[in-house]
C-alpha cells in the first residue's frame, strides 16, 4: 500500500494487535494493543521494568514477539531478510546510549544509511546530512568522531542519522536517560521541533514535562500491560487507575 | 621512560605506593640488580672456564660469507613468516565468519577446524605436510611444506582472536546498524569488523611473533631458514654455542621489532575508540 492510499484510508502508521512476549518466566508484554496515526506523538511512560522499552524495540523487531501482530502502514512487519531491513529503514530509532558508530565521523554516521541502503550518491547524501546536522545544531562537529562529542551532541547527531533515512515514524527509547541534566533540554528541544513538524513519534521517556507539552496521547504501562491511555492533561490531572496515581505520586514533589 | 610507564600502569591497577612501599621497592630493585649481575658474571665465567670464548669459536663471524649465509637464512625466515602470516590472517577471518554465521553445520565445521589447528602442535602439522602429500605422489616444495602448516596452526588462534574482537563490539552498534536498514552482512562489514580489528591489532601482531618462532622447525623439511642455515654453519665450523647465541639475538631483535611495530600501529590506528 502506498503512503497516499494508507493516508486516505486512515490506516495507522504503527499498529500493535494483542502482542505478547516472555523472557523465560517473565511476561514482559501482555496483550498489548496500540495504534498510532500519522503525525501523532505518543509518549509511553511507566515504572522501570514495565515493558515500555521492550514495546518500543519490538516495533522494528530488535526484539521478537511471541504472539500478536505488528503492522506498519497496514503491512505486517516482516520477520527477516531484505523486507525486514527495508521496513527498519523506514522507521527511525533513537537509543538511550546513542549508539553512534564509534569508528566513523559524525558525517559518515549520518550518510552511511542513505548511501548503503538508499543508494544515494555521496554528494547528495552529504548535502542532506549537513542540512540535518545544522538543524539539530551539531554541524560544526560533522568531521569529529563520536567520542569527541558531549552526550547531548551525540544524541542530536543520532537523531540526524535517523532522519537522514526520511523515516515514516521515529521511535525514541529513553533518549535522555543517559544524559547529564544540563544536556537533556537540548535533545528535547530537537524532539519538540520534530513533533511540530508533523513527525509520527513514539517516545518512551521519564520526562513528564515533555509528555505534557508535546504528546497527543500518553500511554501508561505497568507490568507489561497498557494500564491507561489518554490526552496528557486528562492523564496527568485525573489519572483513572490506582497504578497511574501511585506512579505519578512517586515521581512528584522534587 | 619505560619505568615511568610501568609505574603509572601499576597506579591504574593498584593504589599508589606509599613511603614504606616505595622503600621496599627500592630495596627490591637493588637486591635483584645484584642477583642479575652475579648471574651474568657466573655465565661468562663458565664460558671462560670451558673455553667457549676462545677465538676459534668466534672468528667465523669476521668472515663475510658467514653473514651472507645467515642473511640468506633470515630472508627465508621472513618469506615464510610473512606468507604464513598473510594466509593465517585470511583463513582465520574466514573461520571466524563461518563460526559466527549462524548456519549450524558451517558453524560447527569451522569450530572443529579452529579447535583442531589451535590444539595440534605445529610440528605435528609439519610432519603431516612432509609425509602425506609425498605418499599421495604430490611433490610440494619445502617452502610450502613449512609455510602451510605454520599458517594453519596460526589461523586457528587468529580465528579466536578475531572472535574475541567481534564479541567486544557493543551490541548497540549492531542494533543501530540494523535499525537504519543495513543487512546482516553489511552490518558485519561496515560496522562490526572495522571496530573488532581495531581492538585486536596488538594481539594479531603478537601472533606474528609466534609464527616467526614456529618457522624455526624448518630443518624438518630442510628449508633454508635462519635456524637451518645456522645448523649448517655449526656443523662446518664446529661452533655450537657461539652460533646459537648469535642467532638467538637475531630472533630476539626480529620479535622486538615486531612488538615495537605493533605498539606503533596500535597508537596510530586513527581514532582511539573511547566510550
Amino acid at each position: 500500500m502506498s503512503q497516499e492510499q494508507a493516508a486516505e484510508k486512515n490506516v495507522p502508521v504503527i499498529e500493535l494487535r494483542h502482542v505478547d512476549k516472555h523472557y523465560g518466566d517473565l511476561h514482559v508484554l501482555r496483550d498489548v494493543s496500540l495504534s498510532v496515526q500519522r503525525g501523532e506523538v505518543v509518549v509511553v511512560i511507566g515504572p522501570s521494568g514495565s515493558g515500555k522499552s521492550t514495546l518500543c524495540r519490538t516495533i522494528n523487531r530488535l526484539e521478537t514477539i511471541d504472539s500478536g501482530q505488528i503492522l506498519i502502514e497496514g503491512e505486517l512487519l516482516p520477520q527477516e531478510g531484505r523486507e525486514l531491513a527495508r521496513m527498519r529503514s523506514e522507521l527511525g530509532m533513537v537509543f538511550q546510549q546513542f549508539n553512534l558508530f564509534a569508528h566513523m565521523s559524525i558525517l559518515d554516521n549520518v550518510t552511511l544509511g542513505p548511501r548503503e541502503v538508499l543508494g544515494q550518491p555521496k554528494e547528495e547524501a552529504e548535502k542532506h546530512a549537513l542540512e540535518l546536522l545544522a538543524r539539530v545544531g551539531v554541524a560544526e562537529q560533522a568531521h569529529k568522531v563520536p567520542a569527541q562529542l558531549s552526550g547531548g551532541q551525540q544524541q542530536r547527531a543520532a537523531i540526524a542519522r535517523s532522519l537522514a533515512m526520511r523515516p515514516k515514524a521515529m521511535l525514541f527509547d529513553e533518549p535522555t536517560s543517559a544524559l547529564d541534566p544540563e544536556m537533556i533540554n537540548e535533545v528535547l528541544d530537537v524532539m519538540v521541533e520534530l513533533a511540530r513538524g508533523g513527525m509520527t513519534m513514539i517516545v518512551v521517556t521519564h520526562e513528564m514535562g515533555f509528555a505534557r507539552r508535546v504528546a497527543d496521547r500518553v500511554v501508561f504501562m505497568a507490568d507489561g500491560q497498557i494500564v491507561e491511555e489518554g490526552a496528557p492533561d486528562d492523564f496527568f490531572d485525573h489519572p483513572r487507575s490506582q497504578r497511574a496515581r501511585d506512579f505519578l505520586d512517586s515521581i512528584k514533589g522534587h | 621512560m619505560s619505568a615511568a610507564r610501568t609505574l603509572s600502569m601499576r597506579d591504574a591497577l593498584y593504589e599508589a605506593p606509599g613511603p614504606r612501599t616505595r622503600r621496599r621497592v627500592r630495596i627490591g630493585t637493588m637486591v635483584s640488580a645484584v642477583v642479575v649481575l652475579l648471574a651474568i658474571a657466573a655465565v661468562v665465567r663458565q664460558f671462560w672456564v670451558t673455553g667457549q670464548l676462545a677465538p676459534r669459536y668466534w672468528s667465523l663471524f669476521l668472515q663475510w660469507t658467514t653473514w651472507r649465509f645467515l642473511g640468506q637464512g633470515l630472508l627465508g625466515t621472513v618469506a615464510v613468516a610473512l606468507t604464513a602470516g598473510a594466509i593465517a590472517l585470511v583463513l582465520g577471518l574466514l573461520l571466524m565468519l563461518g563460526r559466527m554465521s549462524g548456519v549450524r553445520p558451517l558453524a560447527a565445521l569451522c569450530r572443529v577446524v579452529t579447535d583442531f589447528f589451535r590444539g595440534v602442535p605445529s610440528l605435528l602439522l609439519i610432519y603431516f605436510f612432509f609425509f602425506v602429500p609425498a605418499q599421495l605422489g604430490l611433490k610440494l616444495p619445502s617452502f610450502w611444506m613449512l609455510t602451510l602448516p605454520v599458517a594453519l596452526a596460526a589461523s586457528g588462534v587468529l580465528a579466536e582472536v578475531f572472535r574475541a574482537g567481534v564479541n567486544a563490539v557493543p551490541r548497540g552498534q549492531v542494533e543501530a546498524a540494523l535499525s537504519i536498514g543495513l543487512s546482516r552482512g553489511k552490518t558485519m562489514r561496515k560496522i562490526v569488523l572495522p571496530q573488532a580489528v581495531r581492538y585486536v591489532i596488538p594481539s594479531l601482531i603478537a601472533q606474528l611473533v609466534v609464527v616467526v618462532k614456529d618457522t624455526t622447525v624448518a630443518y624438518v623439511v630442510s628449508y633454508p631458514d635462519l635456524m637451518q642455515n645456522a645448523r649448517v654453519l655449526i656443523t662446518s665450523y664446529d661452533a655450537l654455542v657461539s652460533l646459537y647465541l648469535v642467532i638467538a639475538v637475531i630472533y630476539i631483535l626480529i620479535n622486538y621489532a615486531i612488538n615495537k611495530a605493533s605498539v606503533a600501529v596500535a597508537n596510530r590506528t586513527g581514532v582511539k575508540i573511547v566510550r
